[in-house]
Order: C-alpha cells, then structure tokens, then sequence
C-alpha cells in the first residue's frame, strides 16, 4: 500500500503546485504572446502606430495600424504558404491603405539555416517594397517574373514570392477599396 | 569544505556531464545553433537540476524502494513544467527558438542520474552543490560547443556578427552534420589537452 | 493517402529522428556497439512509441484540452511512458520468455530516451489527427532503427580501423554520425 500512497501523494503535490504556477503565469504568457506579434507589426511598419485593431476571419487575421487620430495608417496581415523547401511559411506582411507593400516578416519556417533563411534578409525583402498585387509579375526572374531570386534558394524565394501574392488577396478581399482616409 | 569544493568542480572537467558523461546529448545537439540558446538551454537545465537534486534529497527517505524512479521523474517533470512556463511567459524568443526541447529536459538522463546516484543519498548541502557543479558543467559544454558552430556557421557570436555580412561562412556547422562534427572534435580536443597534461 | 505517405517519408528520411530532430541520441550510441542489440532495442522502442503517441493523443484531447490542464501534458506524458515501459516489462515476462530476455534489458532505457516523448509531443505541436499520430509515430521509430542499424554497422568496422589516439570511440563516433546525418540532408526538400 505504501508505495501506491507516496505516489499519489507526490502526484498531488506536483499537480497542486503546478496549478499554482500555471495561474500565476496564464497572465504574463498572454501578454508575452501579445508582445511577440506586436513587435512583429512594429517592424514591419515604417512609422509608428498609437493603437491595434485585430480582425479575424475565417481564412486569416488582419491587424489594423491607426495613429492618435484613429486614421488607419496600414494593415498587417498574416499570410502562408506550402510551396517552402521544407514545407510551410508564414508570413506577417504590412501593407499601406493604398495596398502598397511596406515589409513582411516571416514568423515559421523550416528553410536551411545559410540558404533558405536569407528570406528574411532586409537585403532579399527590399524589392518587395511599394509593389501592389497588379503592377508586378510576382514570378522570379528565372521563371520570367520581377523578383530576384536568391542564389541556391529559388524554391524559398517562389514560396515568399506567393506568401504575398496571397497576403495581398486577402488584403484586397478584405478592404475592397483602397481606402483613401 | 574540500569535499564540497571537490563535488563542485569534478562536474566541470573530469565529470563533465557533457563531454565525459555523454549524457544528455540531444539538446547539446539540438539547440546549439546559436550561443544565446546553448547558454537559455543550459541555465534551464541548471535550474530543473537544482530543483530535482535538492526535493530528492530532502524526500529520498520517505519513499519505498519501488516506486522510486516514478517519484523522482514526477518531480522532474513538475520542475520542468515550471521552467517552460516561466520561459513562456517571461523569454517568449527563448521559449521560440528551443522548442519541444524544453519539455525534453524531463527526459534528459543527466538529472534522474544524479537524482538516482547521488541525491538520494546524501545530504541537502552536498546534492545542491553538487547540482551546481554537474549544472554549470553542462552549461558550460553547451556555451562551448554552441559558441563554436555560432562562429563558424553563422560568423556571429551572441548575435554580434565577427565577419562581414557577405563572407561565406562554413554552413554546414549550422546544420545537423555540424553539431555531430563540432562535439566530436571538442571532445577530441579536450581529450588531446588531458593526455597532454597527464603526460608531464 | 498521400499526406500520410508524406508523413512516412519525412518521419524516416527527410525528418529522420536521430539525424535531423537530435532524438533519441543516448541510446544511438549507448547500445549501437553490436548489430543484434541495436536491432532489439529498436523494436522494443517501436512498440512503446506507438502506442504513448496513441495513450498520448486521446490524453490531450480527452482530459488536458477540454479541463484546460494543457500545463499538466509533460507530467502526464512522461507518466504514461513511464508505466508503459513497466507494463510492457510484465507482459513480456509472462508471455514470452525469450522475448524478454532479448528486449528486457533495454526496457528501462527506453523511459529516458527523449525520442518517444519527444514524438508524442510532436505529433500533438502539429495538430495531427489520431490516425497520422499513430502512422507517424511508428514511422519514425523506423526511421530511429534505420539510424541504429546503419551506426552499429559502421562501429563493428571502426573497431578494427586505426584512428587517431584523441579521436578513439566516442569522438569518431559523433565523426561518423556527422557524415551519416550530411548524407540524410540529401532528402531535404524532398517532402513538400
């Protein structure tokens, strides 16, 4: 009987403890979680934003920039794709009420560490700037498209390349108009 | 004193979990990319250590022979709870970049090893400096090894690039194969050292 | 169908436990010295894997999710291993001797090797169904033997090669695995 005792009794202790833990910390993980995607926004807008608004649906989430004034002064969208060397990306991509790009972000992906990666490189992420879902061919350069490659890693640069094709569609189903605040 | 100072150290050098031992080795493989996570990774296990060497000790008594091993891995696995939610909470780029390898430090042999040789049979003050000693030992094998492939992998260290930002760096000790390479060379080297010092 | 083949091709080459996750190290180089106990404990872990990735899946979804204890998975994952390990012992013993004494010794390892916990908690990370945990879960132990049985082939012809005195046993074993895990990091991108 002992045995069975002790260890129920060390199971309740740990149980109880943890229970404890979990409450003291439910708070801060939230906040950390919260923290995380904001300054994930923040980088990828050129400005500074006072306030956030989040609106999901059923296919993504939109993060919405407003200034003091509560003029919307971009969105952030989040956006994915299958087509990656390893498998899937995810992008947080802003644009400006105008639907121009201003940056993206990738938040996951499995590319090779020295290759792959460099997807997230200001170096490879400056020409998405200022295009708009229409005036660009968001094919790479070796298929016949606008968007330079990098060397050794087509593949990541094609699956960036339609992370945002299909951040700026959502984006454009979203907000149907550009809005012009 | 000199008992303590002897338990303190061995955990370094002629102990070292890492490189004598070779316990533990699947985050010493996995999380060392970079010397920030060797190090986050590192310090967690120092902490579920601390935790687990000095519970056992003060416990070992009370618990029957048969259910020993299921207590001790309980209470390094609520220990280890507690870590991945201070991280959580605290170090969400930590808890980012080490993963499902935070939850695995319940698994890592190295803690139920000396829980089970050690704790459970001395004293509070002799278990906690003894998961002192085994704990910056490993941390210090995981600084090492992760310092080295950050280096020559990523040409940073801590973050801080060391090489311009186009230099070619030696990839692959980023990658998988590196981490096998750069832990068989260390421990090549370190054995090398000691045959040195053993020879005069 | 063809995203469980995916699964299986990436669980044994692509995603190989040993060589690309760093699961399941100790016991690749604790018992990889002779052929036969390597193939031993492979099976003995193929089974336990399994069947926690199974134990696992219902646990998380039946009790952790809907109680809101998700804080309690490591403690009860490592549990049902745990006695897992201790049931599959007393089986064995009972039912068949022989099978026992070619798998018994391995089984205490096996509640320590981080690949089995650390595939159940993948497969729950990736929000897999209960049919792909399983699938995976297995696979994966393949991909475990596979990594086993190549390393223990490789180490019965190092015994009789002329390394270099630092290098000798366990620094040209991790050479050894380096090479081995650089030619896995052929099948990358092989799994979209």
């Amino acid at each position: 009987m002992r045995p069975i005792i002790t260890l129920t009794v060390v199971g309740l202790l740990s149980a109880a403890l943890l229970a404890v833990v979990d409450d003291l910390t439910r708070e801060p993980i939230a906040l950390a979680k919260a923290e995380m995607k904001r300054k994930a926004i923040e980088a990828i807008f050129p400005f500074a934003f006072d306030s956030l608004k989040t609106v999901k649906t059923e296919e993504t989430a939109f993060y919405e920039a407003y200034d003091k004034d509560m003029n919307m002064q971009g969105v952030a969208v989040e956006s994915s794709t299958n087509l990656g060397y390893s498998g899937r990306i995810e992008i947080l991509l802003g644009v400006s009420p105008e639907q121009k790009i201003y940056d993206y972000k990738v938040v996951y992906h499995l590319e090779t560490p020295g290759l792959g990666d460099k997807i997230d490189k200001p170096k490879f992420k400056e020409q998405f700037r200022n295009r708009t879902l229409e005036d660009t061919d968001w094919k790479v350069k070796k298929d016949g498209g606008e968007i330079d490659e990098l060397t050794a890693a087509t593949i990541s640069s094609r699956a960036i390349s339609d992370a945002v094709v299909r951040g700026l569609e959502y984006v454009k189903e979203q907000y149907p108009k550009p809005t012009e605040e | 004193m000199t008992e303590a100072l002897n338990i303190l150290t061995r955990g370094f050098v002629r102990e070292n979990p890492v490189t004598k031992m070779l316990l533990g080795l699947c985050p010493v493989l996995a999380v060392t990319t970079s010397a920030i996570n060797g190090l986050g990774m590192g310090l967690a296990t120092t902490f579920v250590l601390l935790g687990s060497n000095i519970v056992v000790s003060l416990s070992a008594k009370a618990i029957p022979n048969t259910v020993r091993i299921p207590s001790f891995i309980l209470v390094i696995a609520t220990f280890v709870t507690i870590v991945d939610l201070l991280i959580k909470a605290y170090s969400p780029e930590l808890n980012q970049a080490l993963g499902i390898f935070i939850p695995l430090i319940v698994v890592n042999c190295m803690i139920l090893g000396r829980a089970e040789a050690f704790a459970s049979r001395n004293g509070l003050w002799y278990s906690f400096i003894d998961a002192v000693g085994m704990g910056l030992g490993f941390t210090f094998a995981l600084l090492l090894l992760s310092a080295f492939r950050e280096v020559l992998g990523s040409g940073t260290i801590f973050n801080i690039p060391i090489v311009g930002e186009d230099a070619n760096t030696l990839l692959v000790f980023a990658l998988p194969p590196g981490a096998f390479a750069g832990l068989g060379l260390i421990i090549a080297g370190l054995n090398s050292l000691e045959k040195k010092r053993g020879d005069k | 169908m063809t995203e469980l083949l995916l699964v299986v091709v990436s669980a044994i080459f692509v995603n190989n436990v040993v060589f690309a996750r760093f699961l399941g190290i100790c016991p690749y180089l604790g018992v990889s010295r002779k052929l036969d106990t390597a193939i031993g404990m492979g099976f003995a872990v193929t089974f336990v894997m399994t069947i926690a990735t199974a134990i696992g899946y219902v646990l998380h979804h039946g009790v952790l999710v809907p109680f809101r204890i998700e804080f309690m998975q490591t403690v009860m994952f490592i549990l049902v291993i745990a006695s897992l390990v201790q049931l599959v012992e007393i089986i064995l013993k009972k039912v068949s001797k022989s099978l026992y004494n070619s798998l018994g010794i391995f089984l205490p390892l096996i509640t320590t090797n981080c690949a089995i916990l650390g595939v159940a908690l993948i497969s729950i990370q990736e929000e897999y169904s209960f049919v792909t945990s399983v699938v995976f879960a297995f696979f994966s132990a393949m991909g475990f033997i596979l990594a086993i049985v190549m390393f223990a082939g490789i180490r019965e012809k190092l015994e009789e090669a002329d390394v270099p005195k630092p290098f000798k046993n366990v620094p040209i074993g991790f050479i050894s695995a380096a090479i081995l895990s650089l030619a896995f990091m052929g099948f990358s991108g092989l799994v979209k």
